[in-house]
């Protein structure tokens, strides 16, 4: 009677066992065919990759060698025409101006920029191919380090950052080089945006043509200006700042803001909250200062520690 | 509990004012007394901020048993050759000297909440009006089967900065050729969520240069994990063939380790290792478990001050604390601590308190130049320390962006390593 239950039992063990092994084996077809399908769907993507790589820089060597045909070969007069009405069209976003009456607004440049055939970098960097250009990284000119930070950081020249570069050059570029106070009026800057389109390439192609690139005012009003910062505050926000800024006001990887002139760090602080300036860190701790706590910043800091 | 920490009331003067005088403004003078225990990122920088602030209105005393720390944050750069050990290390002299901070080498065992007092291993005890723990981390026995505390030398966690980084490092530079390395990655929630794919992009680096027919293994009990898109796009472009990771559908979070054979058990498919890497599931540092201060694995604090919800006099501060939305890494400790510091000062000294403001960025880097970030903003609400914005670095951005982000988080840790330790 034992001995036939403990036969039984043993039977049964070796039964569940086999069914547990053959469980196992499945499982593990299972996996080693889906192993095999990613490998060979790896396998596809990386030859679709390189497929694509090589038609990416086939695309840019052939863009690149259009653009510098363009530069080179158009003659000044030609060249000084309107360009061709853009193919994409956003008729307010593409509403840019008079080239001919930005010219004799770009005459007050032309003591420090070129533009055309044969410009070269005189005090400024020529302005050939501005448009779609990433900041600071036109090579042998030596920029600011502040232009080069925002290069790095992301900023490409398109309408919107150049009107507002021209707008108010420290709104976008703390120390730039360029010693110009800025064009107030909305419609000269159109104006003389439209004249410098015209040296760029492919400008039907340029980033602006997005519906989303708006020229906005950097400008600050008067009255946001005028806002006295409470400095105790002030020192409370600052703190956040410290994390990342160097207090002695070194600027390795990251820049000083100590010794910041009041109106310069306000600007800026506003146009990192409105994105005109690049950089996702800066742009998400701005967005959420109100203009008295931007001002409260600003008064801290001008204050010294 | 009580008993327990009735168990830690210590001897002589805390014993003896804390019956003499029912404190208001705490033991034998007038000036009101903060304790800091921990004195890393969350730590030293209350401890820096009060004393600096309060100018000599507060007396502050930071229990650290280490006289020297060593950063978790960039260790993982010491292990792919682009930082020195050296670099890692931070003494506590500055708080002392410059701050006038008491600095007490010493564990804090325990403490005495209605007395308000806190016990230490060396004997005697600490009186406080108000404190704060940041004690980081320890982990939750058993999560690794296999492995305990005592195994960290065989397989070591190097989730607690200094000796264990050294030995993980050394390790890796002593694998035979074609070895393998394995992490155990821990489970949610841990300290420095990037931290363990940064490592493998860093253990990856050093072994390409050294060691190329190295393999390299994770088991993660993960489906995903923190800026993975952008890891796994740099160990394709930088590493490619090299990092295999097993994520739970293919068992990796059914691990059990031998570190006497030196084995990893992945779902049944023994693996012979050269490396082990085990870093365990996390909970909060056990003086907060010892001071009856945590729900589960963390304790609760409440954002608006960082005070634990168990405890009105107590502040609790970084990968410690359960307080919402912000990842347990030093930015956070660091953002934290200065709202709690502002709010101790409010308490203590009548300063003007602000409405918190939190936020956090972590910085990885995948390979020389390589460096990419995420990061957020916080603000809290009564329920926890809410996300309010955030962003992430982007696949495909170009090398001199990339480039500009790894030299900003050398930036980061200058500024954090002085606001910290001044
Ligand atoms: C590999 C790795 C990479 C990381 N990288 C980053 C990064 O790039 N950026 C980032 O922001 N964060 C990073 N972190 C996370 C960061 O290190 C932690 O989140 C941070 O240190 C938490 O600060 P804390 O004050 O809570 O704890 P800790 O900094 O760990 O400080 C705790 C201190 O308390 C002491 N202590 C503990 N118990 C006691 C006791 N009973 N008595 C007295 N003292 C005690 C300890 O000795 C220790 O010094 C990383 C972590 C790791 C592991």
């Amino acid at each position: 009677m034992l001995g036939a239950a403990y036969g039984w039992t043993a039977r049964d063990h070796r039964a569940q066992e086999l069914v547990a092994l053959t469980d196992r084996l499945t499982q593990l077809e299972k996996r080693n065919s889906s192993l095999q399908e990613q490998a060979s769907r790896s396998a596809d993507l990386h030859a679709r990759l390189s497929e694509l790589e090589t038609a990416l820089a086939a695309a840019l060597r052939d863009a690149e060698s259009a653009r510098q045909a363009a530069l080179v070969e158009t003659p000044a007069a030609e060249m000084a025409r309107p360009a061709p009405e853009p193919v994409v069209a956003d008729a307010a976003a593409l509403d840019f101006g008079d080239p001919e009456k930005g010219r004799e607004v770009f005459a007050q440049c032309t003591s420090c920029h070129q533009i055309g055939q044969g410009a070269e970098d005189r005090i400024g960097p020529h302005l050939n191919g501005i448009f779609g250009r990433r900041a600071g990284a036109h090579e042998g000119f030596r920029y600011s380090d502040d232009m080069k930070m925002m290069g790095a950081d992301g900023l490409t020249w398109e309408l919107a950052n150049l009107d507002a570069y021209l707008e108010n050059p420290k709104a976008l570029v703390s120390r730039t080089r360029m010693n110009f106070a800025g064009l107030k009026d909305p419609q000269d800057r159109s104006d003389i945006l439209a004249y410098l389109r015209q040296f760029s390439a492919s400008p039907q192609n340029i980033p602006e043509a997005a519906p989303t690139a708006q020229p906005r005012e950097v400008d600050l009003s008067p009255e946001v200006l005028a806002i006295v910062g409470d400095t105790d505050y002030g020192e409370y926000l600052a703190s956040e700042c410290k994390t990342c800024h160097q207090q002695d006001g070194s600027d390795k990887g990251i820049p000083a803001i100590t010794n910041w002139p009041t109106e310069d760090f306000v600007v800026a602080m506003h146009a990192y909250k409105r994105q005109i300036r690049p950089h996702p860190v800066m742009q998400m701790m701005a967005s959420r200062l109100s203009d008295e706590e931007i001002a409260a910043l600003a008064a801290y800091f001008a204050q010294g520690e | 509990m009580k008993l327990n920490r009735r168990a830690f009331v210590g001897t002589g003067m805390a014993a003896a004012s804390t019956l003499g005088a029912p404190m208001v403004h705490a033991a034998s003078h007038g000036i009101p007394k903060v304790v800091v225990v921990g004195g890393g990122a969350g730590g030293a920088t209350a401890a820096r901020y009060i004393a600096k602030d309060s100018a000599g209105e507060i007396d502050v005393t930071l229990i650290e048993p280490t006289r020297s720390y060593y950063t978790c944050f960039f260790s993982n750069l010491y292990i792919g050759g682009f930082w020195d050990l050296e670099n890692l290390s931070h003494s506590y002299g500055k708080l002392a000297s410059d701050y006038g901070i008491n600095v007490v080498h010493d564990w804090a065992t325990g403490v005495d909440r209605d007395a308000k007092t806190v016990a230490l291993a060396g004997g005697g005890s600490v009186p406080y009006d108000r404190l704060i723990l940041s004690p980081g981390i320890d982990f939750v026995d058993g999560s690794v089967p296999g492995w305990d505390v005592s195994a960290q030398n065989a397989m070591p966690h190097a989730y607690k900065g200094g000796s264990q980084t050294e030995l993980l490092k050394a390790q890796i530079m002593a694998m035979p050729e074609g070895g393998t390395y394995v992490m155990v990655a821990p489970p949610n929630p841990y300290r420095c969520p990037p931290g363990p794919y940064e490592r493998i992009s860093m253990v990856a680096h050093v072994l390409k240069a050294n060691n190329p027919t190295a393999k390299i293994i994770i088991a993660d009990p993960k489906a995903n994990f923190s800026k993975q898109g952008l890891f796994e796009e740099g160990w394709q472009k930088h590493y490619s063939g090299m990092i295999t990771r097993i994520g739970p559908d293919f068992g990796g979070e059914n691990v059990t380790v031998d570190p006497a054979a030196m084995t990893v058990d992945v779902d049944g498919e023994v693996i012979n290792a050269d490396v082990v890497n085990v870093i365990p599931a996390q909970k909060a540092g056990l003086i907060c478990e010892a001071a009856g201060l945590t729900d589960g694995n963390w304790a609760p604090v409440d954002g608006h001050s960082m005070v634990s919800r168990l405890d009105e006099n107590i502040h609790i501060l970084g990968d410690a604390t359960n307080q919402g939305d912000m990842p347990k890494s030093g930015f956070s400790a660091n953002s934290q601590a200065k709202v709690a510091a502002m709010a101790v000062r409010g308490a203590l000294t009548g300063s003007r308190v602000f409405p918190a403001k939190y936020s956090n960025t972590c910085w990885s880097l995948i390979a020389t130049d390589d460096g990419v970030k995420v990061g957020a903003a916080y603000e809290p609400n009564d329920e926890k320390i809410a996300s309010v914005s955030s962003f992430v670095s982007q696949t495909g951005e170009d090398v001199a962006m990339r480039k500009a982000t790894y030299e900003e988080s050398i930036g980061w840790y200058e500024g954090i390593t002085t606001d910290m330790f001044g």
